[in-house]
């Protein structure tokens, strides 16, 4: 455990962002998970509690950049005060991004049918799960500082791709059956994408968490799972 | 890879019983600046003052050790203080020109040194030396006022002028811009990064943003003790020392 700043009011600071980005995290998940929910069960109630718990998460983004400004100008921070504020930077950027994604997704809910076959909707499940898994991991490496799950999130991001695929081809095989299908599995098509997205977001915050821990970038370019054609 | 130009192998200092420095093992590289920092009282000014030989002038003090520039000991008994300082300038917290003119505080190295015979090689030497501390164009047509005439930050500059008068290899500098405005600061900074081409240059501050923007090399120390020295970028994003973290964070108990 580091000792605490001499000056009382910094380490307050720092505490304040850290926090801060927790709840935006837990947020994050929180509206990730709803999403994946209102899709999996085609549940067109939730759709606006989930576009407006992006916006709290938007709130949370532009407060932690006001934190961080406030924090880079009075206090210059150095070394792990530096790398804990950057990386708060990055990780709010992406939680974000993650939070537009699982908002483009609820809004995917609105033209689908009611009766979606089970294994179409039962890849699409697994995926998300994953992605609800490896969110949690890697926000939990954040709050533990640990360098080993971080990693661990980053490696396994293969999976998702491997699930993504495995998701688009039986989009696209329900699809392919009856072209009277072809405008909702467009949407299915963007949903599962945003999934993938939203991993590759995961990835990079697992990346920002090695850096925190360490000082230092992962070496090499991350396992790639099947490559989904664009 | 840069050449060492100075080179100290388990330096001690002692003031009478009370030992200043410890084994300090520190390589400065040959036309780099090198930060030392650390809280007041560890030895960092301490261990610039053995690179000219400044601890001679306190009677009880005592150095042992190595302490070596190209090879030769600084230390040793038989070596001209003199000429070492000619080649070692210093420049020191608070400006401290002589009571003299512009021209005479830059004049009176070189003159002392057997530099600049005639009065056409002088005045060259005085030009350049302001011209290379960028002070020139502010008092070239004043160079008769009295140095001390000068704002603060002029003054500091003069002082780096006139140690570069003697055409030195290695510049010490003991927080130079502690008295100094931000801007005063900045033409320092700016200074320090174009002298540093031509001199080796060891700069004690206590400002670590200072350390970040001028230095290649950071050196902190602790009570006489060198803790971590290494690439500047590496000491203020991720030193490998928990103390050299608690220091430059602001965690010093």
């Amino acid at each position: 455990m580091s000792n605490e700043h001499t000056v009382k009011s910094y380490e307050e600071e720092l505490q304040f962002l850290k926090d801060s980005l927790i709840k935006m995290g837990s947020l994050t998940e929180s509206q990730l998970s709803d999403a994946m929910d209102a899709v999996i069960k085609v549940d067109k109630d939730s759709i606006d509690k989930i576009i407006k718990s992006d916006e709290e998460i938007n709130k949370f983004r532009s407060k932690i950049d006001t934190q961080i400004m406030n924090l880079l100008v009075k206090r210059a921070p150095m070394a792990i005060d530096l790398r804990e504020t950057i990386s708060s930077l990055k990780i709010s950027q992406d939680l974000e991004r993650i939070g537009d994604l699982s908002k483009s997704n609820a809004k995917k809910v609105k033209p689908l049918p009611l009766d979606l076959p089970d294994e179409l909707l039962g890849n699409l499940k697994r995926l998300g799960e994953l992605v609800m898994k490896q969110l949690n991991d890697v926000l939990d490496s954040y709050v533990n500082k640990n360098f080993d799950k971080a990693k661990e999130v980053w490696e396994k991001d293969e999976q998702v791709d491997d699930l993504t695929y495995i998701a688009m081809e039986s989009v696209i095989d329900f699809l392919s059956k009856d072209k009277k299908n072809l405008d909702f599995s467009t949407h299915l098509i963007f949903a599962t994408k945003n999934l993938e997205r939203a991993g590759d977001h995961i990835t990079n915050i697992a990346e920002t968490v090695c850096y925190l821990v360490k000082g230092e970038y992962l070496k090499g370019s991350r396992p790639k799972g099947k490559v989904i054609q664009e | 890879m840069s050449n060492i130009k100075i080179k100290s192998k388990n330096l001690n200092v002692y003031y009478g019983d009370k030992q200043a420095l410890f084994d300090v093992n520190l390589d400065l590289n040959e036309k780099e600046v090198t930060a030392l920092i650390g809280p007041s009282g560890c030895g960092k000014s301490t261990f610039i003052r053995c690179i000219n030989r400044m601890n001679d002038v306190i009677d009880i003090c005592k150095v042992t050790g190595n302490i070596e520039m190209d090879g030769m000991n600084i230390n040793d008994k038989d070596l001209d203080v003199v000429s070492l300082r000619e080649r070692v300038g210093m420049v020191f917290q608070k400006p401290n020109p002589f009571p003299k003119s512009i021209y005479d505080n830059i004049s009176y190295g070189p003159k002392i040194h057997g530099k600049g015979e005639t009065k056409s090689e002088l005045d060259q030497i005085v030009e350049n030396s302001l011209k290379k501390s960028a002070l020139w164009e502010e008092v070239k047509d004043r160079l008769d006022e009295p140095g001390t005439s000068l704002s603060g930050g002029q003054q500091q500059r003069l002082c780096i002028a006139r140690a570069i008068s003697v055409n030195p290899e290695v510049i010490l500098m003991d927080e130079p811009c502690s008295a100094l405005d931000p801007i005063a600061t900045a033409k320092i900074e700016e200074l320090i990064d174009e002298l540093k081409k031509t001199y080796t240059i060891v700069i004690v501050t206590h400002s670590m943003a200072q350390a970040v923007r001028v230095s290649q090399k950071t050196g902190f120390f602790h009570l006489g003790k060198l803790i971590e020295v290494g690439k500047t970028e590496k000491i203020f994003k991720n030193p490998d020392n928990k103390m050299t973290q608690d220091y430059i964070t602001g965690r010093f108990g």
